[in-house]
């Protein structure tokens, strides 16, 4: 099998699906996939590709849902500026951040990530004369492509099937180019990069600095298309826990890991808020505990991720050359 | 000016309660070199377990705290068999994910089981409020400062004079040297990491009567722990009470001159301040963080 065909597959199915289905419930089952996925890839080019495992990065998903949506209830701008100003401020925050924590490693780097998202976290949900506070923003429907208020599931869906596209290819070149083998040498061992002559610091800083702009994108897009912005959600730990569980179960620094895992994460979700919802809002803890469990399970029995799994399989049998 | 004894007599009950928790984690991140993620699930057990027996049997949470013991010190035991021991010796990020993956699912069970509505324990002597001069405090507070102060002694003279303290302290210095001199490091493991759970969760069963009760209770409690040990210097006993201290100052005077709703960004930005001036912390080795260790 050649390098690249198992994500033709992934992403041609996907652009198939609308043809297909018409429902709208399933189609917003693939719209959600792409776009935890498109966010997963995000997180996976600082947390995969340059080792920077971060438990903050809802902090710029936030950062970009906010500017689309305040963009665009208090000064009616569109929310494709609104996702550029999102963008724009995660970069810096993230130069900020990569350039400042550049020292920290490990446990020392998750938790000045998580202290720097529960600070945007209670400037969002307090500063109430700015940001509604905890109330949140509901996002207006303005129809047209401009104001982003697309009506119809098939338009959204290839509007996030592109976004994926992207993030796959960013992950793709991380993979094939020398910037990106530079990127792996100094994560397996930064001192010995260090040696070779590898720009470890800029290259660890402008990777934290271009994922955050992309988990940017995907929050503004995500602010959009759901139509209302919670600070709690948003700003939340267990919301960047969910983007680094789908790019850890599908395969950490792999091109197509992030997608798959959001598959089965979203997928389970998706069925069990379904099954459980009308019963009690309680039960849809289930499909944490079992995030929680599988978390738990996969770096422990399968640290390699899905994908990694699958590509050892299949050259086991003899079926393939390399993993997708 | 008046305010001032009444903001000291808040900051040393508030930092009693915190260094309960955070040397916990310390003890468990100086000997295992693991941060807990899931610390602050186990202090919303704690709550939750004073909350039931109080509810359902009408017991005392102090009563409950003895009982909390052995059963905590058990929960330990099993969440450290079950789920720490296999990956003792795998990278950081394998920890951090398995820590990260214990605190969801405790956080959700406890949501299944028992909604994620609020809870309160309310004893008779809830409202009991102790006058001495200027200053004013609550029963509960007191009591919870009084055993917070205990326990902390208690573990320090443990670690310090105890033959297991011993052998746990060299197992932090040199895992290798110590495996070497015939200490099985297994066992020290699984001994901290429940004494750790002990630590945390009698911390839970006394903050109950002061604070409500919900699945993620724990995290407000548990990222102020972050605060207090990175302050004090990961790994480090005393400088984790240091660190509950100033982190108890800092709420308290934060409250008391920017209001109580903007008090939480005053820590998280102390804690972004150390970590990047001095990541050691007071007492922490210098250089640790680079290592990651």
């Amino acid at each position: 099998m050649a390098r690249g065909v198992p994500a033709a597959v992934f992403f041609g199915l996907a652009a198939l699906g609308p043809l297909v289905v018409r429902d709208a419930f399933l189609l917003d089952g693939l719209i959600l996939i792409l776009l935890w996925g498109a966010t997963a890839s995000a997180w996976n080019v600082a947390g995969g590709y340059a080792g920077q495992v971060s438990l903050g990065h809802a902090a710029f998903f936030g950062l970009g849902a906010y500017s689309a949506a305040l963009l665009g209830t208090r000064w009616s701008l569109s929310p494709w500026i609104g996702l550029l100003v999102g963008v724009l401020l995660s970069t810096v925050a993230g130069l900020i951040i990569g350039y400042l924590s550049n020292r920290l490693r490990g446990p020392y780097f998750v938790l000045a990530t998580i202290a720097f998202s529960q600070v945007l976290l209670i400037v969002a949900s307090r500063w109430r004369g700015f940001t509604a506070g905890s109330e949140g923003i509901p996002v207006p429907f303005r129809p047209g492509f401009w104001t982003l208020g697309i009506a119809d599931k098939r338009g959204w869906v290839y509007l996030v099937l592109a976004l994926g596209v992207l993030l796959y290819l960013v992950q793709q070149y991380l993979e094939r180019s020398r910037r990106g083998y530079q990127l792996a040498a100094v994560r397996e061992d930064e001192d010995a990069a260090l040696s070779l002559g590898v720009a470890a610091r800029r290259l660890k800083v402008v990777a934290i600095a271009a994922s955050a702009a992309l988990t940017a994108v995907c929050g503004a897009l995500w602010a959009q298309y759901v139509g209302f912005v919670d600070p709690f959600y948003v700003f939340s730990v267990d919301l960047s826990v969910r983007f680094a569980l789908a790019a850890i179960i599908g395969g950490l620094g792999t091109a197509l890991g992030p997608f798959l895992g959001s598959v089965l994460i979203t997928t389970l979700e998706t069925y069990l808020r379904a099954q459980f919802g009308g019963v009690g809002a309680g039960l849809i803890g289930i499909y944490l505990i079992i995030y929680g469990c599988a978390l738990v399970l996969v770096v422990r029995f399968v640290p390699q991720g899905l994908v990694g799994w699958l590509g050892d399989r299949l050259r086991r049998h003899g079926l393939a050359g390399t993993a997708p | 000016m008046s305010a001032i004894p009444q903001l000291v007599v808040s900051t040393i009950l508030l930092g009693g309660i915190y260094a309960l928790i955070a040397v916990g984690l310390t003890l468990i991140f100086g000997v295992m070199r693991v941060v807990n993620f899931a610390h602050g699930e186990f202090v919303m057990l704690g709550m939750y377990l004073a909350f039931w027996a109080f509810a359902l049997l009408a017991l005392d949470p102090y009563l409950v705290l003895v009982v909390s013991l052995p059963v905590f010190f058990l929960a330990g035991f099993a969440s450290y068999g079950l789920v720490m021991r296999p990956v003792i010796r795998e990278s950081h990020n394998v920890q951090i994910f398995t820590t990260v993956g214990l605190s969801i699912a405790l956080q959700n069970v406890a949501l299944v089981l028992w909604t994620g509505d609020f809870r309160f324990v309310r004893p008779a002597y809830y409202s009991v409020v102790v006058r001495l001069g200027t200053t004013a405090f609550n029963v509960s507070q007191i009591v919870a400062f009084a055993v917070a102060v205990l326990f902390t002694a208690a573990l320090f003279a443990f670690m310090r004079w105890s033959y297991a303290g011993k052998v746990m302290r060299a197992t932090a210095q040199d895992r290798q040297a110590a495996a070497l001199m015939g200490i099985d490091t297994d066992r020290v493991y699984g001994l901290t990491w429940a004494i750790g759970i002990v630590c945390v969760g009698a911390a839970g069963v006394l903050l109950a009567p002061l604070y409500p009760v919900y699945p993620t209770a724990g995290l407000q409690f548990v990222l102020i722990a972050y605060v207090v040990v990175v302050l004090g210097g990961l790994g480090d006993m005393a400088g984790a009470l240091l660190g509950s201290l100033i982190v108890a100052a800092v709420e308290v005077i934060g409250s008391y001159v920017i209001g109580t709703a903007w008090k939480e960004v005053l820590y998280f930005l102390l804690f972004i301040a150390v970590l990047l001036v001095r990541p050691a912390g007071f007492f922490g080795q210098r250089g640790a963080e680079q290592l990651g260790a």
